[in-house]
Formats: C-alpha cells, structure tokens, sequence
C-alpha cells in the first residue's frame, strides 16, 4: 500500500504516510489479473469439490464399515504422507507426461477426486465419534451405506466438510508449485505464479508484490468469514453423536 | 525397537491377510465387505494411479546414484552410509528439525485449541475476531517474511519493543543461531488459526446438554473445559497431534524462504531435513542421496506415527 | 567420459514401466490434453518451426524488450517463430529440470552461468560446439564468461548477461565529509581511512556508517578480491578455502564487526537483511559494495537529486588487483529438443552486438558481449549516469571472476558458510574457521568421489 519511495527508507514507517491506491492497480495491470483470478477459480472449484467428495466418501468407509485388510489401508494412508514430496516429484511429473497430462490442469485437479490422506484421516476422525446406534437403526429400515453416508452422514458432519472444503480452497488457492509444473501456457497460468512476475534477479517490486499478495488474500479470508455461519447452523445435530 | 515395532506391524498385516484366505465369510459380512472396498475404493485407485509409481521410483532410486536426467546406477548402501557418517549436514539437518518437532506439535496443539475454545462463543462480532485470528493462516510466501522480518528486527521490532516494556533486552532472532529456530517456532504459531478451524468445528458437535447439567452441577469454565470439552475433542487433538508431527519433520517453505533460497540461516541453524534434501536433489543433483534420505525421514516419521497409534486408546475417546 | 549417454536399463526401465500401468489405471486422459513438446512442425528446411522460449522476465522493461525483440526477429525470419513463455523467477529452473527429465523441455531457456557445467555433465543440455565449429563467436564474449559455458572443451550454452561488484558510495556525503568525490577509495587502508571520515554516530547510535564489507556481498567475495582473484576453488579445482590472504580478508572483515561492534552489525542487517529498505538510499550508509546493477534500484527508487560514483573494489594492498567477483545468465538448448539449429540460430540473434545492445539499453544489464558494453558506456541515448555504468562495468569486467559450480562439490557452499559465521559469533578465529571449512569441504569432494 505504501509508494517504493516510502518503503525502500529507513527507519520504516509502521503506517504509510501515504496511502497509494495506484499501487493495486499497477498489480492488476502488470499481467493478466483477472484471467488469472479465472484460472485459479476453476482449479479450485473442481479440487474443492473432489476433495469433499471422495474424502468424505472414503473415510465413511474407513471409520464404519468392517472389511477385511481395513487396517493396511489405512496404514498405506497414512503413509503417503509420510514421504516427502521433492523426491516424488519428479516421477509424478515423468508419468504425467506420459499419459499426456502436462499443460492441461488434470494433474491439479484429478488426484483431489481420489482422495488425500490429510482429509480423509480427518474425516475419519469425524465419523468415528457418530454413534453405530444411528447407523444401525437405518440399517434395520433397508438404508444401504451409500443411503446412510447420502443422507445420514453428509448433513451430520457438515462442520467438517465445510473445513475440508476450507481447508482445501486454501490448499489450491495457494498453491504454486503444482501450477508451476503442469500448466505450460502462459494465459492458463494461476494467480501464485502472476504475483512472482514482480521478482526478478536484481530487484524485487515490494509496492507491487504486497498488493498483489493482499489482493490475492481476500477470497481465502471472505470465504472463511462467511463459511462461519454454516459451521454454526451444522450443529444441532447433537443427538447423533455419542455422550 | 524400531525393528520390533515394524515387525509386529508386520505379523499384524500378516494375519489380517491370513484372515482373507481363511476365514469363511458370511453372506452378511461378504456384502458389508463390499461396500467397504466400494467405499474406500477412490482412494485404492488414486494411490496405484498417482502415488505407488513414483514411490517405489523413490524407493529404487535410494540405492542408485540416480541424478535426474543421466545417471541410475546401483550404488548398494552408498548413500545411507555416507549420510550415517560422513555428511555433516545430515546430522545437523536431523537435530534442528527435531528441534523444531519438539516444541512445535505440542505449542501449537495448546494454542490452536486455547484459540478455538476462546473463540466458540455466540457474542456479537465473533466471525471478526475468528477472521482475524485466522488471517495469519492464510497469509503466505515472502510477505509474511517481510513482516516477521520487521516484527523480529532487534531493535525496532514489535517483540523486542514488548520485551523492553518489562525489562527484558530481547535477542537478535534471526541473526543469532541460538535463537533462529525459536523465532521460527513463534511464526509458526501465530498462524495457529488453520488447526483453531479444525476445533472449532469439533467444538459445534460437543452436545450443549453436558454443558447445561454440568452448569447445574456447579462446574465452573476449567472443570467443563477439562472434563467436558477436552475428552470430546480428543480424536480431533490426535488427528492434529499426528499430522503435525508428520507436517513438522517435512518444513521446508519457511525456511527455504527465510534463508533465501535454502542457504540454512546463520551457522546453518535453520538447516532442516527437507531443506538439506532439497539442496542435495535439486542443487547437487544427487537425487539418489536425497531419495535415500527420505527413506530415513520415512522411517522416523514412521515409528512415531506408529507410537502415535499405540498411545491412542488410552486418551482418545470416540 | 563414460557415464554421458549412458542411461542404465534401470533407468530406462523405471520409466518406461510408468506408462502402462497407468493407462492402465486411468483410460485416455489424452482427450483435451494439448500439446505440450515442441510444438510446431518438423525442423526440415523451408517449412515453418516453431521455438518456445523460456525466462524469467515476467514484468517492466526487461519483459517489453524481450518482447519486441521477438517479434523483430518472428518478422525478419520466414522459418523460425518464437514463442515467449515467462516462468517465476528461480523456479523456472525446477521446472525446466522436470521438463528435461520428462522430455517436454522448451526448446530455449534462460540458465544460471554458474552450472552450465553441471548439466552438461548430466546430459541436461545440447552440446553447441558443432555450431560454434562452423562460426567462432567465443571472441565476442568476456573471456571469463565463455570458460563456464565450456565442459571437456567443448560449449553447451552462450553467455547471455553478467554482473560484477563494484563499490557505490555517496557524493554528498563525500563532499560533507570533506572526501574528493573523484577520488574513491583504492584499497584497503584507504577504504577505512575515508569510512572514519564518513562514520557520524551519535550517542550509542549511527548517523551514519562509513562502509562495512558485508553488506550485500559476502565474505567469499572479500576472500577472492585479496587472493588475487581465487575463489574457495583454485583453477585446477582444489579446495583453497584456508590461504594466507584469504585469512587475512578474515581477519580484516572481522575488525570491521569489532569496529561498529556485533550488536550494531545485527540491528541494521535485521532492519535491511529482507531487503524492502535501502540504507543506502536513506543515506544512513555512504559507501558500499553491491553488485553493479543495483543501479536499476537506484533508478527506480532513489529520489532524483541522489547523487552516487562507482568504483572498483579497493584492492587488499598495492598491486594485489581489485579483483570482483561476478555472474549471470546464458542460452541453452536442453537435450533432445526437436529444433537444435533453428534454437541455436535465435540464440545468436539474442547475443549479436545489436541485440544485446538493446536489451542493454532498455534494461540495464550488462551484456555478456563486449562490444555491446563499449557501445552501451557511449551510447548517447542513455543518460550520463547509465553511461557511466556500463563504462565501469567493462573496465572492472577485467577482474572479475566467475565461480561456476565445482562439479567435485556442487554443495559445498553451506560448509563453507558454517565456519564463517562462527568466526563472526566470536566462537572461532579466522584462522581456525577456515582451516574446519578446508576440511569439511575437502571431506565432501571425498564423498562425491
């Protein structure tokens, strides 16, 4: 928000003496803002969706459902988070590129349809403490799981799909070193990668990368001050869950 | 130990498939068996599509002398030997991340639940305050180490300013090695506001009743925080406990940006394990080192994950 | 050497078992898939290519020059079309490494100058020398610049741009000191001399610091301006961290600490360390050693009335040399793209006198090829100050040094780094600190063996 000249002096000043709104709209001038903002937003809207969707789905079926080979899997969840991702990385970018994926955004936003170990052990914490009683009574009218997960647990655990969902429109939102890999043209790239365009080798547009980094803030922030309401109106369901 | 753990959690996985083969199944359980598989199966497929490839490539690659583009030669036990006695920065990497570990998990556990509990009431402009307190979760990249670099300055940063109000002459933070990885754990839990989301949404599912009779019983905030509210979010504490330990061994962002471009920070105390990794895969190109490394990182991680899981039916209540 | 072209069948393998599985496990994903590699048609002569260009120019000048400069050469060339791709600054090369490893790779790209060798070495780029074979250009470029784009002799890059460190101290503040502002320091003792007389404190604070070595550039380049212009890496690519000059530059480098005291050092590098205020420009420090293009920040943000010289960096005593220390960017061509000669014919049209000139020009930077510079230090199109830059630039290009990555050690830096920073916490002396540093490094050019 300062102008550079303000910003480069010394001792810096707290408050800018000079508020210089021109600065935001340099950013948005400087590349592609709201093309960006387009691209950013349909990335995260299909890896938000993926994400609420299979990891609910999943750990339903980890936390109350009894089969066999239960714990393994879930072990090999949890695993998957345990390796560091530089060393995977350049396999997965090897075998995307051979299945072609490279320069489309399939790569960012596939994977969230199968499921991440963060979530889905989340989710899993979530419905362990729903009480059985519940579930079984629906069994016993004929509800089959995929009944009880539709129609019993989504609206139950809504809380926790709302902070899935919180937590993983942040997670795309921010996200830079997947867009830097896998998108290749220029007009497809994302918001994070614009924002980097005002550093170079010599010198860095402070002025112009903080605005750029505020403006870039405000959807995680107004999507978190409103999602509020929902955590709260999801909770009268105390009946349901274990004493 | 290490050893025996992984073994009966292998003697575990032995007889659970044992189990597969042998047992006879009744109809009921073979549909309910299923629909489990059903359930889980997204997760199935997205791992042999996406993850089991690379992670087996990683797994080879840590006993090649694998460097990205020309070179996979087997190497044997090259790699784990020379990280186990001749890398210097293997050890110091280890020893600042579990530094890092041991105060941040358990720091930011308390201060993500103290926030949340503070922060679940009905009064009127609380969605501000939960907003603001969040804020700092969602901020990121190198804005937020221009301001902690002002707010830790030692002689016109906010803290050291604070500390000289009560008589305290702060330290230099990022520019003392003894101080740079507390510092970096204070950043750290200012962004607390991502785990208060988690508990704020286990809070809404603790019944209101048990408050209300335990009102009628007498009990004041402490006794209902203690015996209410913390055993109903025990899972949730757990859940944290175990992916942050996961998440903490694995910090590299931070770090890669407070020291400009992974350099380590004074005396290469902000040195961590990922940090090392990255230098050793992406800089020096030995990614069979850096693979090998991981494999040990898996390790640990795995060992304490398993702990972890051991320890929990004595605290967590579902 | 044996190991070039020798991909094992592990290799070969591993990544060859990626592909069916895969498909196996997830149908055609192909369908709105675009095309990735090169696209464009095939390189025969007379038919339309086209070339994907990557830097990190994303934003200001240097982009818009980059820019015209490509549509110049799209509309002068019937064959070749260039397409830009900016790509985030220090990430573009993670990402050209995944694009090598997985065969997508542009068909040009902007390189750090210090690794040139290491990814030759790792069959990362095409080897150039059949071209430079045809048509001689090394003598075009700064000597030192083309010796890192050459391994086992042979070329694999062209020099793009470079840098060098030089000293930048302030005229008013010279001229209130009393101080010849025609005359900046030349060596050592001087360069104290004068910082005394530029030093103002005030009570237990600074008005103003004369100079201090270590802000902006290191004790490595220090090290290299006394030992006549060795760096941690002598020519013959032994470890010399621990020699007698480079003890002394120490040595000396710690008496300055001593001097404004640790505690004062640690203040200003906390208040300026992220980089967001300049204290040169605030005037609280009156001479200092940066690298020359910190002129493009003095453009932008310093007020208009600033008024600054360039020297070289005062040399350690009489006849030791200024010896600077420098960097910068090249043009590669990674392995197995589809368009080596028409690549190779743009890369020439980026580093021809005129091109580069102009890049210059718009940007600032000092160009790799000479006769660019000399035109630029005359060119009347820029303003006396930019002149000036580029006048000093090519005469303390002279002794500059580049340090390309050792291949025996490419991550040596942070052993090295350790000591030093001991030596500055007081824990060990400066003889000591570099005699752990010789021995750690020497360790690890061990274990890379």
């Amino acid at each position: 928000m300062k102008p550079m000249e303000e910003i480069v002096r010394f001792p810096p000043t707290i408050i800018p003496e000079t508020f210089e709104w021109g600065n935001y709209l340099h950013t948005i001038q400087a590349f592609p803002f709201f093309r960006y903002m387009r691209n950013t937003l349909l990335i995260t809207t299909f890896v938000v969706a993926g994400n609420v969707l299979s990891n609910s789905f999943i750990a339903y079926g980890f936390a109350k459902i009894d089969f066999p080979g239960k714990n393994i899997l879930f072990a090999l969840v949890l695993a998957t988070m345990m390796v560091p991702g530089f060393v995977t990385m350049i396999p997965q970018y090897i075998l995307f590129t051979r299945i072609g994926w490279v320069g489309t955004y399939l790569p960012l936003i596939v994977p969230s349809f199968f499921g991440s170990a963060f979530f889905i052990f989340l989710m899993r914490q979530f419905y362990m403490s729903v009480s059985n009683e519940l579930i079984e009574a629906a069994k016993i009218d004929g509800a089959n799981h995929l009944y009880i997960w539709s129609r019993l647990m989504l609206p139950l655990t809504k809380p926790a799909l709302i902070t899935v969902g919180i937590m993983s429109f942040n997670g795309a939102w921010n996200d830079f070193l997947g867009p830097l890999l896998y998108i290749t043209r220029e007009e497809r790239y994302t918001l994070q990668i614009g924002l980097q365009s005002f550093q170079n080798q010599s010198t860095t547009q402070w002025n112009y990368l903080m605005a750029g980094a505020t403006l870039v803030m405000i959807p995680t922030v107004l999507l978190f001050f409103f999602a509020q309401k929902y955590f709260i109106s999801g909770m009268d369901l105390t009946g349901g869950t274990k004493g | 130990m290490k050893a025996v753990e992984e073994q009966s959690q292998f003697k575990k996985a032995v007889s659970e498939v044992r189990q597969l083969r042998k047992k006879k199944w009744s109809p009921s359980q073979k549909k309910e068996a299923m629909w489990g598989l059903l359930f889980v199966s997204p997760f199935i497929i997205g791992f042999l599509g996406f993850m089991f490839l690379p992670m087996m490539f990683s797994f080879i690659g840590s006993f090649t002398n694998y460097n990205i583009t020309s070179r996979m030669d087997f190497i044997g036990l090259t790699n784990f030997r020379r990280m186990f006695t001749q890398d210097e920065l293997f050890t110091t990497s280890l020893y600042n991340t579990a530094y890092y570990v041991i105060f941040n998990v358990p720091l930011t556990a308390i201060g993500s639940v103290f926030l949340a509990v503070l922060l679940n009431r009905q009064i009127r402009g609380i969605r501000l305050f939960r907003t603001i307190f969040y804020l700092p979760a969602v901020l990121s990249g190198v804005a937020v180490y221009v301001l902690w670099m002002q707010l830790l300055s030692p002689s016109t940063g906010l803290i050291n300013t604070i500390l000289s109000w009560v008589g305290i002459s702060g330290p230099s933070w990022l520019f003392d090695p003894q101080w740079t990885k507390p510092a970096l754990i204070i950043m750290r839990l200012w962004s607390v506001g991502g785990a208060m989301l988690l508990y704020l949404a286990t809070l809404q599912n603790v019944p209101k009743q048990l408050y209300e009779s335990a009102e009628v019983d007498g009990a004041g905030f402490t006794r209902q925080f203690f015996h209410i509210t913390l055993p109903m979010i025990t899972p949730i504490i757990f859940y944290d406990v175990v992916t942050s330990t996961i998440g903490a061994f694995q910090i590299f962002q931070e770090a890669y940006v407070m020291t400009e471009g992974g350099t380590g920070g004074p005396a290469n105390s902000l040195l961590f394990y990922n940090l090392h990794m990255w230098n050793q895969a992406f800089v020096a190109y030995n990614m069979g080192y850096a693979m090998a490394m991981s494999m040990i990182l898996f390790l640990i991680v795995l060992t304490l994950t398993f702990i972890n899981l051991k320890l929990a039916p004595r605290w967590v209540h579902y | 050497m044996g190991m070039k072209n020798n991909k094992t069948g592990l290799y070969k393998l591993a990544a060859l078992t990626a592909t069916p599985l895969i498909l196996a496990a997830c149908g055609n994903g192909n369908s709105d898939a675009e095309d990735t590699s090169n696209p464009g048609s095939e390189g025969a002569s007379g038919e339309q290519v086209e070339l994907e260009f990557w830097s990190f120019w994303g934003s200001g000048p240097r982009r818009d020059t980059i820019e015209a400069i490509i549509e110049d050469f799209n509309e002068t060339n019937d064959t070749i079309t260039v397409e830009y791709v900016y790509q985030p600054w220090g990430d573009i090369w993670t990402k050209a490494l995944a694009a090598i490893a997985g065969g997508n790779a542009p068909d040009v790209i902007v390189q750090d100058i210090n690794s040139v060798r290491q990814r030759a070495d790792a069959n990362q780029a095409t080897n150039l020398q059949a071209f430079i074979d045809e048509e001689d250009i090394s003598g075009e470029f700064y000597p030192q610049l083309w010796e890192t784009v050459l391994f086992e002799d042979e070329a694999y890059a062209v020099p793009f741009n470079t840098d060098t460190q030089v000293l930048f101290y302030n005229l008013d503040a010279f001229e209130e000191a009393g101080l010849d502002p025609d005359s900046p320091p030349a060596t050592w003792d001087e360069l104290e001399e004068m910082a005394r007389a530029l030093d103002q404190e005030s009570g237990e604070s600074w008005e103003q610091i004369g100079f201090y070595p270590r802000w902006n550039i290191g004790a490595d380049v220090w090290t290299l301006n006394a030992d006549g212009g060795t760096s941690w890496f002598d020519e013959e690519g032994n470890v010399a961290i621990n020699t007698p000059e480079k003890v002394d530059a120490l040595e000396w480098m710690l008496d300055w600490q001593d001097y404004y005291g640790r505690d004062t050092i640690t203040q200003y590098e906390a208040e300026f360390g992220s980089g967001v205020a300049d204290p040169f420009i605030s005037g609280l420090v009156a001479m200092r050693g940066q690298n020359i293009n910190y002129y493009t920040n003095l453009r932008e943000n310093a007020p208009d009335d600033f008024r600054f010289g360039v020297a070289p960096l005062p040399e350690r005593e009489e006849g030791s040399g200024n010896w600077s220390w420098g960097g910068g960017f090249v043009l590669e061509i990674p392995e197995n793209t589809s368009h080596p000669e028409e690549s190779y014919e743009f890369i020439r049209y980026l580093t021809s006198t005129d091109v580069q000139e102009r890049f210059g020009m718009n940007s600032f930077d000092i160009m790799a090829n000479v006769e660019a510079n000399e035109n630029l230090a005359d060119n009347t199109e820029l303003d006396e100050r930019a002149q000036m830059i580029y006048d000093m630039a090519n005469q303390n290009l002279e002794q500059t040094v580049i340090t390309p990555v050792p291949l025996n050690a490419p991550d040596y830096l942070s052993l090295v780094n350790t000591q030093i920073d001991a030596a500055f916490l007081g824990e060990k002396t400066a003889e000591e600190a570099l005699e752990d540093a010789q021995n750690s490094v020497e360790n690890l050019v061990e274990q890379h063996q």
